[in-house]
């Protein structure tokens, strides 16, 4: 009787402490739970919506997590990932290669452009220690003008496109959408389970397992070890050997590869591909619903990204009808979303800084203590 | 010794990509293939139309042609594999086949002309390419900063 | 004898030379080439050479302004004001109670301008005070803020019990319009303003004027003791705070001159545009302005009102060359591409330059 009790409070106390230390996510619980009944979705319909949209956004986010295990925050530059995914595409679409090996066959070209991209991105972000984010929010600015000059003026001109489908008929650019229809879902259809009306995509869940077990397999590794350590202080990581740079730059390469096969995920489920502003949403909706599954800037898990994508993308369907039905104008929901996505990133980053700069100033604090019991001795 | 097997590893890796890549332009080439039931002449000679021709792709059914429809389907890869059920005129009886046809790897869409095909004649005779006019009715301007919401948002002016 | 003097005298040249380029910087360099290719190229592809320095001045004269409230942020160390949206918002609000209380012509500009003063100065102390408890990651949380402020604000504007007919949709008749049109309102109120004439060339006068007066306030508060105290604060924190400067003062005044400046500037922008720009338009309006006084030859932390007028007349004459020369030269309109790449560009280069340590 004593033990169960006892056992009761540890529970209730766990949980307090959870909702203490989680309190984004908690947030967000309570926002769906409010919108869901006035939304007056159907339960069965929000449970398809919301593991269609985890088959589709699992995988990008999943990205993410490598440069926050090297301490170099929040990778905007996942863009630069998802723009090599979406070359991949076009040149695909081209040919006319369909279904599964048309996407395997995209896979295959990001892959040398992720990783040449990668490799420029990871260069630029260290010689711009701890400003990594801004510079990489700038370099997917700067990118994303390459590449609608490459994609808008070089293709059909001096990139061979042939496909009158994907080309604009003044003979060189690609068209504003790019038709996947050859190959949509086909990812998502093979070995897909329907229970009732909710269709799970069984393999696109699988290559997510594969990735989540990978990421906690490259934990364990030597290289991933010294990444964590990278990720807690350079200087220590420096002296104990390891090469800092690098080990960054193999960071940003190993994200913007897996970001340029998340987005070849995300675009087959899709089934057509927004071929000038598709990349340009992602980097900011993906790091949103990281940090509303509790993740912060230096801190992130596979956990975070599964919590997140649930109530990120519920609070996305939820909010234009629940904002229709309390104010008449679906509008104000569908900016409400918007506002929510840049709000929890600028919470976010607050939180984390307030958090490095006390830290910070207490080893200053510590330092200036241990000097003067010196100065005594 | 240990640079060397990396370099090995690595070159390895990219073969066996490569080689996938490969395999993938073969395998995964998507063609829509037409079918026509219509008369043809041929060195001379007139093929007529088989009175009703039901086309199964992948145990469904494709068309259900009569004379001078067409109908189609889609294809991945070289080998088209169809059953056709021929019935030759009204109330006649049906034959069974099963047809597999090599199709050209450059052409996106082929057409099959079905009274060639039932008669045997050479492949010229019953493929050809089919050109779809592009269509000039869908001329659109790309407009880097489109102003719908939410892309502009995320597109950096 | 005389041939090592030459060669000393070459090295010393050379030496000279890659100095000067690395005080220039490179892309500021190329920058400044491709503008002077366009300005030679195009009476050959037939544009009209005035014609086009009218626009570069007009365009000018818009988003000086803008440009100038980057100077006292990068002053106080605070970096680059890419939370710039923000200031915008509060003209925005002054725009456009202006017009709803009912003021026309000249006087709807003023009006603006005194009624975005106090959203400024309430927005820009909080950002300040923001900013002052996140000292290091001043750009990031900037840039986000500008972000949500927007964003907040697009629902704002739907939401705001606004009744002008000349501003809700007409249907409704509540919500603001994306577009505002200010005829009859403050439209080229400035630009008119003792306007000078000469053939085809327009020079916006008031415009110019206006700026010129901010600029020199703004120079002539650098020189005061407040003004080298927010430039000590920037160039070496540790010793202004020996010298008794209240850092966290400094910087927040700094935040708010900016925030001012970018309301100020926004409603001069639109005067010379002849429309209010409503919901997402704010959004991206900091880059422009921040490239620009990097391309006129400010860092991170380093800044000058002759940074702002270079900067900004090279920026803006890349703006209106491109198109017309790249229109009649290649028959190809890549200008908004080559924007894109040469602004976001040039602040890519100022932040990732090793020499400026991020303090």
């Amino acid at each position: 009787m004593m033990n169960k009790n006892e056992q009761k409070i540890s529970i209730g106390k766990k949980i307090g402490g959870f909702i203490r230390s989680n309190p984004v996510p908690m947030m967000f619980v309570l926002i769906c739970a409010v919108c869901i009944p006035i939304s007056g979705f159907s339960a069965g319909y929000l449970l398809n919506e919301i593991i269609t949209r985890m088959g589709r956004n699992i995988f990008l986010i999943l990205s993410l997590l490598i440069p926050i295990m090297a301490g170099m925050g929040l990778n905007f530059g996942m863009t630069l990932g998802a723009m090599a995914g979406e070359i991949g595409l076009i040149l695909v679409a081209d040919w006319q290669i369909w279904g599964i090996p048309g996407i395997i066959l995209a896979m295959i070209i990001s892959i040398p452009l992720s990783i040449g991209l990668g490799i420029l991105c990871g260069n630029l972000l260290n010689r711009a220690k701890g400003r990594e984010m801004v510079t990489s929010l700038i370099i997917s600015y700067f990118m994303n003008g390459l590449y609608q000059l490459v994609v808008l003026y070089m293709m059909g001109s001096i990139i061979p496109i042939k496909h009158y489908s994907i080309m604009l008929p003044r003979g060189y650019g690609i068209r504003n959408t790019v038709s996947l229809l050859n190959m949509r879902q086909s990812l998502d259809n093979l070995l897909a389970i329907n229970i009732g009306n909710v269709k799970i995509p069984v393999l696109t869940f699988l290559i997510i397992a594969a990735l989540c077990f990978f990421i906690i397999w490259f934990r364990k590794t030597k290289l991933g070890q010294d990444m964590r350590a990278v990720g807690q202080d350079m200087d220590v990581a420096r002296d104990a050997g390891i090469n800092v740079d690098k080990t960054r730059i193999i960071s940003i390469v190993m994200s913007t590869v897996f970001a340029g096969f998340g987005m070849i995920i995300y675009l087959q489920n899709i089934g057509n591909m927004p071929t000038y502003s598709a990349h340009s949403q992602i980097g900011m909706f993906c790091i949103a619903a990281l940090l509303i599954g509790g993740a912060s800037v230096d801190k992130a898990s596979i956990g975070n990204v599964f919590l997140g994508v649930i109530l990120f993308h519920l609070m996305f369907i939820v909010a234009p009808k629940t904002g229709a039905v309390i104010t008449g104008d679906s509008m104000i929901g569908e900016y409400f979303r918007v506002f929510v996505s840049y709000g929890v990133i600028t919470v976010a980053l607050i939180m984390y800084e307030t958090k490095k700069r006390k830290a910070k100033a207490k080893a200053g604090r510590q330092l200036e203590l241990a000097q003067t019991g010196e100065d005594k001795q | 010794m240990n640079a060397k097997r990396k370099f090995l590893f690595r070159a390895g890796a990219i073969v066996i990509l490569l080689l996938i890549a490969g395999a993938m332009f073969i395998v995964g080439r998507g063609h829509t293939v037409f079918f026509d039931n219509k008369a043809i002449e041929y060195n001379g000679q007139t093929y007529a139309a088989p009175y009703k021709v039901v086309v199964i792709v992948d145990g469904e059914q494709a068309a259900k042609l009569y004379d001078k429809e067409r109908g189609k389907a889609i294809c991945i890869g070289q080998k088209f594999t169809m059953s056709l059920e021929v019935t030759e005129v009204k109330g006649g009886n049906e034959e069974t086949s099963t047809i597999t046809l090599d199709l050209p790897y450059n052409m996106d869409g082929i057409i099959i002309n079905m009274p060639a095909l039932l008669a045997g004649l050479p492949e010229e005779a019953y493929l050809s390419e089919f050109i779809s006019a592009p269509d000039e009715t869908e001329e659109e301007e790309v407009v880097p900063d489109d102003l719908t919401l939410p892309e502009d948002i995320t597109n950096p002016g | 004898m005389s041939k090592t003097g030459n060669e000393v005298l070459e090295l010393k040249n050379k030496s000279k030379i890659s100095e000067l380029l690395d005080r220039f910087g490179l892309p500021r360099l190329i920058i400044a080439g491709f503008l002077l290719l366009l300005f030679v190229a195009a009476p050959f592809v037939g544009a009209d050479f005035t014609m086009q320095l009218t626009n570069t001045i007009n365009r000018f004269s818009w988003n000086a302004i803008l440009v100038l409230a980057m100077v006292p942020m990068i002053h106080s160390g605070c970096g680059l004001n890419f939370g710039l949206p923000l200031g915008i918002v509060s003209g925005l609000l002054g725009a456009t109670l202006s017009i709803e209380l009912g003021f026309t012509g000249v006087m709807s500009f003023v009006m603006a301008a005194v009624i975005s003063t106090p959203f400024a100065l309430i927005f820009g102390s909080g950002y300040g005070w923001l900013l002052n408890k996140i000292k290091g990651g001043e750009m990031m949380i900037a840039t986000y803020v500008g972000f949500s402020s927007v964003s907040l604000m697009c629902i704002m504007w739907l939401l705001l019990p606004y009744r002008a007919p000349t501003m809700v949709w007409g249907l409704a008749g509540k919500g603001l319009r994306t577009t505002i049109s200010l005829e009859g309102f403050y439209d080229k109120v400035l630009a008119n303003f003792l306007q000078i004439n000469i053939g085809k060339l327009s020079i916006p006068t008031g415009a110019l004027l206006l700026f010129a007066l901010l600029a020199f306030l703004m120079w002539a508060f650098l020189h005061t003791k407040t003004g080298t105290a927010m430039t000590a604060v920037g160039s070496n924190p540790t010793f202004a705070k020996a010298a008794g400067i209240k850092i966290d003062k400094v910087r927040t005044l700094s935040v708010v001159m900016s925030t001012w400046l970018a309301a100020i500037g926004i409603l001069v922008y639109e005067q010379g545009f002849g429309f209010i720009q409503l919901y997402t338009a704010p959004f991206f309006m900091a880059l422009p302005a921040v490239s620009a006084i990097l391309i006129g030859g400010a860092s991170v932390n380093k800044a000058s009102i002759p940074n702002v007028i270079i900067g900004t007349f090279l920026f803006q004459g890349i703006v209106t060359m491109t198109p017309t020369v790249m229109n009649s030269a290649i028959h190809m309109d890549m200008s908004e591409v080559i924007r894109q790449i040469v602004s976001n560009g040039m602040i890519l280069y100022a932040l990732t330059r090793k020499t400026v340590r991020s303090r």
